[in-house]
């Protein structure tokens, strides 16, 4: 007898539906690889779709130059273990103008080196849809998300011109310049990702689990310094705290929280039970209201 | 405000102490996920009864409850958090103060997920209320107690059925706003009654609440003892999850075709409906030829059985030629390979059906072009009653026949939901126009087919085609063009269809 499956082979099952339609609709897919916990489920789930092939698509990660040096190295180690290709992309434009996340605001840099990057990226390659790990549980205006989210060309998104999605029937059909992300976690939570990822023993980037690591308190946040490029202000001194993170971006924009938890079960047990949204670490979303949509609405994930 | 209410009201300010969900930590399966829709008119209060279901019952962040309390917004006319603000998404339409998409909000109960699929109440967006409850196991419909069944309640009705939604829930609110009557509610729940036997509705359940003030959603009411049935939150939790019943014959459509570089060719997709087990014959319904199934193979491990809603890859003992649109069944028990059919379909674009367009069948995996598209009688939604039409546009509920440049393999969605849908695509946007459910089959062709012209295959490998050879991924580029070919000279206004694949028999031309 089977048994009826649970809610993660239901949610696994699904996404693999999704990744095999996408791959079979389009002509030359990517899938956008941030190396943070979503992106290590997309990426199993991608390798489950397609077994015993490899995934039919590239990974392209945007390097903004400021992503954890921990991320990096768990990237490298991923795409050569699962013999995978990767595009790494970094905004040249922005980096001669050193547009960074110390002295810019948050708005202005994600923009420059993270949507424009994106952009360029997928501009320059000629991809016609992006597989993403954004899921609906995030943020509000995310929750209207459909799994085929269309951009006209330039890559705007309009909430107004998403087309309905009935059913498990997902139509791929491009029109003039248009493309897709793809969200094959659409209906996935914060939670489930975790759960998935100690059911599926998927190794993931250590920062998420607690150590000792040097951080600096500004504005109420703690955030590690992760290279020499972070000073202290004034009044402000580097300590010794144990911490982890809940969301993995790049170094100066993203908060840490106080934990012991120092493996991935215990993390998961202090997630499960947290009462803030992973988002509150993420220090561009509160740049302003509405922010998420207006970033979607430019073209940011 | 009486005594009730006002006491009422300071309590259901607090966070509720039902705090079920997984608070808990442990990392754990769940026993399974419920598709719950709700739909209503504008000010039935709808935003306000699932922000007040995850109030109460969910495991909210505390920076979300913190934004709630923080907000100015008072729920209409009371002092009461507007719960609205943890449903209610873009900006556009905060400002606006009415909901124009469907919003997807989860959460967990001890022993399940909840999905709840918020739709508009807008008459305008019928069209978004169709697509959110296709992804629906039950639907919540809410209705203001002072006004009772409203004309859009029997439209909402007939949107669900058509769409196949099984259990409905008539959520009768604001029962603060006329003293908790009993009298006011059995009216309601009577009108109800005479209006859902229309349907097939195996389930229709009728619950007076009030979503400002909390009773009868997530707790009992102590306001209306007079109604002993379930309360909301108590029969949500005792449904069965999605993907629980194996029921129907087994449906495989095919996605793709994978190969590991030797022998393993596995025919990758996810079953719809019924169990496959190794050593099953499966047939492929539009060549007719059949298989034993050999391995049901994962990247976790070989099954030996696999049932609706997982992701598989079928490897067959012998190569039967399958490709992505084609759908494996049982040989007793399998689709029809379909000339034509007929439709219940709801128009989703604001670009009406034109008789000169380039349309396409969307079935499973499948994508056909349409030969010819009749418009035959727009569905009245509130009488139920059809009046004979050509055309249609946004948010019409139309019966058609559809005529297919190609045979492909459908079910009756009466039979078989997920064989049974399809979707129209414009050929050249690629938008998705009107969603459609089948109501008859026909296998053979069409009388006026004698009139169409006819692309055949030997045509198209000469000039067209000629580059490709007889490769799984050639012989599915022929497909394409000729499915292209066929769209241009059906835009050009000539009718056409392309040629069926021969017999197995038939060793001409192996390639297409």
């Amino acid at each position: 007898m089977t048994a009826a499956p649970s809610h993660l082979d239901l949610l696994e099952s699904e996404s693999i539906h999704i990744f095999r339609e996408a791959a079979a609709q389009f002509r030359k897919p990517v899938l956008m690889y941030s190396i943070g916990k979503d992106s290590t489920v997309l990426l199993h789930l991608a390798r489950k779709a397609f077994w015993p092939q490899k995934p039919p698509f590239p990974l392209l990660h945007i390097d903004t130059t400021w992503k954890f040096k921990d991320m990096i190295a768990f990237r490298d180690k991923t795409v050569k273990e699962f013999g995978l290709d990767l595009i790494v992309h970094t905004n040249a434009d922005g980096l001669a103008k050193n547009i960074n996340p110390i002295d810019y605001a948050p708005s202005i840099y994600t923009d420059v080196m993270k949507t424009v990057a994106l952009k360029q990226a997928l501009d320059a390659h000629g991809f016609d849809a992006a597989f993403g790990g954004a899921r609906r549980d995030e943020e509000a205006s995310r929750a209207k998300e459909r799994v085929f989210s269309f951009r006209a060309a330039g890559h705007r998104w309009d909430p107004r011109k998403q087309r309905p999605e009935l059913w498990e029937l997902l139509n791929g059909r491009l029109g003039t310049g248009e493309t897709v992300r793809v969200f094959p976690l659409s209906n996935w939570t914060e939670r489930d990702v975790w759960r998935y990822i100690i059911r599926e023993k998927l190794d993931v980037v250590p920062l998420y689990m607690a150590a000792e690591r040097p951080t600096i308190l500004r504005n109420g946040q703690l955030i590690m310094v992760d290279d020499e490029r972070m000073k202290p202000k004034p009044g402000e001194e580097i300590k010794m705290r144990s911490i982890r993170f809940r969301t993995l971006g790049c170094y100066p924009l993203t908060a840490a929280v106080l934990s012991t938890a120092r493996d991935i079960e215990s993390v998961v047990a202090e997630t499960l039970s947290a009462r803030t949204s992973e988002r509150q670490g993420r220090l561009i979303d509160h740049d302003q209201s509405g922010a998420m949509e207006k970033k979607k609405q430019e073209g940011y994930f | 405000m009486t005594a009730v209410q006002s006491l009422k009201a300071e309590k259901s300010a607090q966070p509720a102490s039902v705090r079920l969900g997984s608070s808990s930590a442990v990392a754990r399966d769940l026993d399974g996920i419920v598709h719950i829709l709700t739909c209503g008119s504008v000010d039935d209060g709808k935003s306000t009864l699932i922000g007040r279901l995850l109030w109460d019952a969910s495991d909210l962040y505390d920076d979300q409850r913190a934004t709630i309390e923080r907000s100015e917004r008072r729920a209409g006319g009371t002092d009461q958090p507007d719960f609205s603000l943890l449903v209610d998404g873009l900006e556009a339409e905060r400002e606006q103060g009415i909901t124009i998409d469907i919003a997807w909000r989860y959460f967990d109960t001890a022993t399940r997920r909840i999905v709840i699929i918020d739709s508009p109440g807008h008459e305008q967006y019928t069209r978004n209320m169709a697509s959110g409850a296709s992804h629906a196991d039950i639907a919540i419909m809410l209705v203001d107690a002072r006004s009772g069944i409203k004309k859009q309640t029997r439209r909402h009705a007939a949107i669900l059925d058509l769409v196949g939604v099984k259990r409905v829930i008539l959520a009768v609110n604001k029962m603060d706003l006329v003293d908790w009557s009993e009298e006011k509610f059995r009216k309601i729940e009577a009108d109800f009654r005479t209006l859902s036997w229309k349907f097939g509705f195996w389930e229709a359940l009728v619950i007076p609440v009030s979503a400002v003030t909390g009773d009868n959603v997530a707790t009992r009411s102590t306001a209306m003892p007079w109604y002993k049935g379930d309360y909301l939150l108590e029969h949500l939790e005792k449904l069965p999850s999605r993907g629980s019943s194996a029921g129907g014959a087994f449906r495989l459509p095919v996605q793709t075709v994978l190969r590991d570089g030797r022998d393993f060719r596995g025919l990758a997709g996810s079953i719809t409906s019924g169990v496959v087990k190794v050593g099953d014959l499966v047939v492929d319904a539009s060549s007719g030829k059949s298989a034993k199934v050999q391995r049901i193979a994962t990247m976790s491990g070989d099954l030996p059985s696999a049932s609706a809603g997982q992701a598989v890859a079928l490897q067959l003992d012998i190569d039967i030629d399958v490709a992505r649109g084609s759908v494996l069944s049982p040989p007793d028990h399998r689709p029809v390979s379909a000339h034509s059919v007929d439709a219940r379909m709801v128009w989703l674009s604001e670009t009406a059906f034109d008789t000169r367009s380039g349309y396409l069948f969307r079935t499973a995996t499948d994508l056909v072009p349409i030969s010819n598209l009749e418009i035959k009688a727009l569905l009245e939604l509130e009488t139920l009653t059809s009046r004979p039409a050509s055309s249609c546009g946004v948010n019409d509920i139309a019966l058609a026949h559809l005529s297919l440049g190609r045979s492909t393999a459908v079910d009756l969605f009466a039979d078989l939901k997920s064989t049974g849908n399809f979707m129209i695509v414009d050929a050249i946007t690629g938008a998705s126009l009107a969603a459609g459910v089948i109501t008859a089959i026909n296998a053979r062709a069409d009388d006026h087919d004698a009139t169409q012209f006819v692309l055949t295959r030997e045509m198209l490998s000469r000039g067209l085609c000629r580059n490709l050879g007889v490769s799984a991924e050639d012989r599915e580029e022929f497909m394409r063009r000729a499915n292209e070919a066929a769209l241009l000279l059906r835009a050009a206004g000539i009718a056409v269809k392309i040629e069926a694949v021969p017999p197995p028999a038939d060793e001409l031309d192996p390639g297409i």
